[in-house]
């Protein structure tokens, strides 16, 4: 993840999400994808830029920007808690394991903890629900998770230098 | 390999005869799920140690053939394996199992009991999934190559005998005929509407303006479906396959297939079946040699439930925000940038196929009077089958829920069923013989959905369910129409008052007040159908709210502070566990003694029923102790 | 052309027309809030309800945005629908219990005090009926604002609520505005344009110096959209007024047509 540095090329990194779907503004939304990978958010100068490569208004871009939840206009944390809210989930006990995840943490949902360690990010289904309750850090899943286990999966993640038990 | 362009239906022919030849007679196949769901529970690291141990066995000069493949239905008892030839199914596999898998199964022919489904209530042992009950009682069509082809692999598609219909369509048949076996068929949209599909495309292709758009709906957000996910994760090329029929039928050269964005292995697995349709000439220009042209592109969603609403969806492919518009002007008409379009859900796309194939006569045999053909659904919930499941139309709730998914576990009474997200409606247990069809769902006061199944059970409050769904729309509305921006938020704030012990008498009908404005003034069906989970909840379990309000009590002790706890003395070995766990020291007592809890210090936090392993705390209506005291906190909100 | 009828009343309209179109062209009173004229309706108050009956088959639908067709049969007045519209006021009102415009609007319809709680905050009375957005998008092709967000978050915002760089400050997001949420103020000789934390250079009056709008709106217009009203935005109302007074004054046979007042130079 990008870290803020002497100075960033939001014009350079613009430029090329841009050329890649051809500077169709049809594409906004993949191209904002983009941008998120690039940077872990959406710079506001990025936004900028991509505004003015497509030739559309930079409120749309903010629109679509703010409308949809998994795009971020704040930078996020190094690692990101996706917990899975979903029916199934719910009913074995998923809000309890919110509860635990933002007491351990101290962050509200969709917040970044002060170190910028993580975000916590509650979804609305992940489609697992054979194994709920389920969360996600990073690209890697929890299943059946409880309450009680959730220390023990932040403090994976909590090393200095950011490395996770390999899983695979 | 280098990858054959297919240029007429005669090259399709003699690819399939290639690749069913591709495997050795006495080949053993181990056939490994790797969708979310399995791979969540280390399926890759099965998969590597079979890859070593399977290596050491080729040294004896042993055919193995090691295949990716996806969802095999019994999603909680993953990872899940399949040899053949013999048909065993393993479960739960673990990496140190593999050695002696392929030791035992493989090379000598085998079964480990240890690994076999055990049925839960008479114990009894089977290793074929053509014997276990779950798979027995379904009729899987859509999934029948589920377990047997790489998803990852067009030759295996085609092998079974992928694109053939397509190839049939293009040479033999007229878009008109298309649309014709379509109809005879009776296939109704599987996404939840459950609108005829062939009037869909004939609308479509009626309607003036070019070009037109196909779409394959793919933004299964209802919480709880997972159908889609895993047709796009096991079958991709029965989509793809579907849509380019479609297309032909409807006269369009472009088509779009938006995944939402919680299903990144879907999204993958679709875009690399598109990849080699392309390369072998089964998308594009001139497919088949037939010129046909067809491109189809892949979208992801970004994270919003509304867009699941066709109006929704498309100006997201138009780079907006999913903000749906009236429908008094159908999209087949006017839809994705002003031209006609016909959107379609996964499975109804996936449909397609086998219709063409088999016929519409044959699709029509199976089902009932007004909803044809079979429905997946995913099963979940407080149930022992939890998973993917295929069944006729017409089948039984009850027979879905206890012959399939094993009914429920741990001795508990089974409450009621959910279908249809939260756009749908429960069910009660009474009335769980009403056969699985559209009309009869939607005269209980449900709705089919998309394929959702959740089963409750007797510790599930079906005021928290409203609460919780109606949470869920609340946060998922796009906030343009008044009535459900405004609506869906007023009913929170009631029901979270009913579940927090504040509910006030009146505070139904208002519910319901509120239920007709949204079903007569909200914009679209994530508006109208949000009055569908207090409607069904207040019709089938008003006892519940009324005990809620007028007791402040949860009857299924559910919500946090609207019942107490006991003690009950007959049972308690005075252990001391909970004492321990007691933040504030209700409990008192001596060792090995019966402990006592002081109700006017208790908080109802439940630590120490979670703490006691004798069942010797039980949950009872609320005793003294003010509701203030309780801390109550209403969760999930 | 086709024919509708409204309440019984049967009308011929044009078939690019809308049952409210309609309506009015009946004579037909139905409440609105986020209909202007000048802008494609947008169907998100819901108090333009009425039922729409149409070979056999009635449902509820928003007047602004359903098309009229042959046979059409509208009832504005039927109490399903005046239930429904009673229902979606109050929800406003919940939303914005203090807007004059509303409780106005209400107590039309019959609505005094809402059933329900204020569960949602509207900032200034904001309704989220969209006519600012529209109006500055469609109408001045400027688009500085949009929505923001969604559900009961959703506002009104201008992006990355930092003063909005393109706004031209012509005050046509104020002039639509059924609820008086958005205003246009006259300081040091800068136009704000409220709630939008935007400022922008004040074009006055070349004979009394009095505000008019926003200078880069003037450039605008005349630059790029009408040269030929070059005159219009560098003379305030006033002026105009008296310029043209002082015309009819000269006129000798409509010399009676002096008693027209003057207004006060700078009002």
């Amino acid at each position: 993840m990008a870290r803020a540095s002497v100075s960033i090329d939001y014009e350079g990194a613009s430029e090329a999400v841009a050329a890649a779907y051809g500077r169709d503004p049809n594409f906004v939304i993949p191209m904002l994808q983009d941008l998120q990978r690039e940077f872990g958010y959406i710079p506001s100068e990025a936004a900028i830029c991509m505004a003015r490569l497509l030739g559309i208004p930079l409120s749309q871009l903010y629109a679509v920007a703010t409308f949809y939840s998994s795009l971020r206009l704040t930078p996020c944390g190094d690692h990101v808690i996706t917990l899975c809210m979903g029916t199934v989930c719910y009913l074995k006990g998923s809000s309890k394991l919110a509860a635990r995840i933002q007491a351990s943490l101290n962050v509200g949902p969709g917040g970044t903890t002060a170190d910028g360690r993580f975000t916590f990010q509650p979804v609305n289904c992940l489609g697992a629900c054979g194994l709920a309750p389920v969360l996600v850090v990073d690209d890697t899943y929890f299943t059946e998770v409880k309450p009680i286990h959730v220390p023990d999966i932040i403090a994976r993640y909590a090393r200095k230098d950011g490395a996770a038990r390999d899983v695979r | 390999m280098s990858v054959e362009h297919l240029t007429c239906p005669e090259d399709l022919a003699r690819l399939r005869l290639q690749s069913a030849r591709q495997t050795a007679e006495d080949t053993v196949t181990i056939a490994v799920c790797m969708d979310t769901c399995c791979c969540a529970k280390g399926a890759e690291d099965v998969w590597s140690a079979f890859e070593t141990a399977i290596g050491i066995a080729a040294e004896r000069g042993l055919h193995i053939e090691l295949k990716r493949t996806a969802c095999h239905g019994l999603c909680e008892r993953g990872p899940l394996v399949i040899i053949a030839p013999g048909d065993i199914l393993y479960q739960n596999v673990k990496p140190e199992n593999v050695t002696q898998i392929v030791e035992e199964t493989v090379v000598g022919g085998r079964v480990l009991e240890s690994l076999i489904y055990e049925d839960p209530e008479t114990g009894k042992k089977t290793a074929s999934p053509s014997e276990i009950p779950f798979y027995t009682k379904q009729m899987r069509l859509v999934l029948r190559h589920n377990g047997a082809i790489d998803p990852e692999s067009i030759d295996d598609y085609v092998a079974v005998g992928g694109y053939d219909a397509l190839a049939k369509v293009l040479t033999e048949m007229t878009p008109e005929q298309v649309i014709a076996e379509v109809e005879t068929s009776g296939l109704r949209g599987r996404g939840g509407g459950g609108f005829p599909t062939a009037r869909k495309w004939r609308s479509c292709r009626a309607a003036e303006g070019s070009p037109r758009y196909i779409i394959c709906n793919g933004d299964e957000g209802d919480p709880g479906a997972f159908m889609d996910r895993s047709i796009m994760e096991a079958n991709p090329h029965a989509v793809i396959e579907g849509m380019i029929i479609g297309a032909y039928a409807i006269g369009s050269p472009q088509g779009f297939v938006y995944v939402r964005n919680e299903y990144p292995l879907a999204v993958r697995r679709v875009r690399k079946a598109i990849e080699d349709a392309h390369e072998h000439g089964l998308l594009g220009d001139n497919i088949l040699g037939t010129g046909f042209d067809l491109d189809i592109t892949i979208n992801r969603g970004a994270g919003a439930f509304v867009c699941g609403e066709s109006t929704a969806l498309m100006a997201s492919l138009e780079g907006h925000p999913g903000e749906p518009r009236a429908k008094y002007v159908h999209t087949v008409e006017v839809g994705l940038h002003g031209k006609p379009t016909c959107l379609n859900n996964v499975e109804t796309w996936a449909n397609v196929p086998a219709i063409i194939s088999r016929g519409g006569k044959w699709f029509a045999s199976i089902g009932t009077e007004g909803s044809k053909g079979t429905k997946v659904f995913s099963l979940a919930g407080k149930i022992r089958n939890t998973g993917l499941v295929e069944v006729p139309m017409g089948m039984t709730l009850r027979e879905i829920v206890c012959g399939i998914g094993g009914g429920i576990p741990d001795g508990k009474r089974l409450k009621a069923v959910q279908t249809g997200g939260p756009s749908g409606g429960c069910i009660p247990e009474h009335l769980l013989d009403t056969p699985v069809d559209f009309d009869q769902l939607y005269d209980l006061g449900s709705m089919m959905g998309s394929g959702g199944l959740i089963v409750m059970d007797e510790d599930t409050c079906m005021v928290n369910v409203a609460r919780y769904f109606l949470t869920f729309l609340r946060e998922e509305s796009c906030g343009k129409c008044t009535a459900c921006r405004e609506g869906t938020a007023q009913m929170c704030d009631i029901l979270n008052r009913i579940c927090a012990g504040e509910g006030r008498e009146g505070d139904v009908e208002l519910l319901l007040d509120l239920c007709q404005i949204l079903e007569d003034a909200a914009l679209c069906a994530l508006g109208t159908s949000a009055a569908n989970p207090v409607r069904s909840t207040t019709r089938y379990f008003r006892d519940e709210y009324d005990q809620h309000i007028r007791d402040h009590y949860c009857p299924a002790h559910d919500c946090r502070g609207l019942f107490s706890y006991e003690i009950v003395v007959e049972e308690c070995r005075g252990c001391g566990a909970c004492l321990k766990e007691c933040p504030v020291e209700a409990i008192s007592g001596e060792k090995r003694k019966p402990h006592a809890l002081d109700q006017s210090l208790c908080v109802r936090c439940g630590a120490c029923f979670d703490a006691c392993s004798f069942s010797a705390i039980a949950r009872v209506k609320p005793r003294v102790g003010s509701i203030a005291s309780a801390a109550v906190q209403v969760e999930g909100s | 052309m086709a024919t509708v009828t409204i309440d019984g009343r049967k009308v011929e309209i044009g078939e690019d027309r809308t049952a409210l179109e309609a309506a009015h062209a009946a004579g037909v009173e139905i409440p609105t809030l986020c209909y202007h004229p000048a802008i494609d309706p947008y169907g998100a108050c819901r108090l333009c309800l009425v039922e729409a009956t149409l070979r056999g088959r009635t449902r509820m639908v928003t007047s602004c945005c359903y098309p009229v067709r042959e046979g059409l049969e509208i009832a504005t007045d039927t109490e399903r629908v005046k239930v429904a519209r009673r229902g979606v006021m109050e929800l406003l009102l919940a939303r914005a219990p203090q807007s004059e415009s509303l409780r106005e609007l209400a107590a039309g319809m019959g609505v005094r005090e809402p059933r329900f709680p204020t569960v949602t905050r509207a900032d200034h009375d904001c309704i989220l009926c969209g006519l600012c957005v529209s109006v500055c998008s469609e109408v001045m092709g400027v688009a500085a604002i949009s929505f923001a967000s969604r559900g009961v978050e959703r506002v009104v915002a201008t992006p990355f609520l930092k003063p909005a760089d393109s706004c031209v400050g012509c005050g046509a997001c104020a002039a639509v505005c059924p609820v008086g949420a958005i205003h246009l103020q006259g300081t040091d000789g800068q136009v704000e344009v409220s709630p939008f934390n935007t400022r922008l250079p004040m074009t006055r009056c070349e004979e009394c110096n009095a505000p008019i709008t926003g200078l880069p709106f003037r450039e605008r217009l005349e630059k790029e959209l009408r040269p030929e009203l070059a005159g219009a935005l560098r003379i305030c109302d006033s002026c105009k007024r008296s310029r043209a007074a002082a015309v009819v004054k000269k006129s000798s046979h409509l010399n009676r047509l002096a008693a027209v007042s003057t207004p006060a130079k700078g009002e």
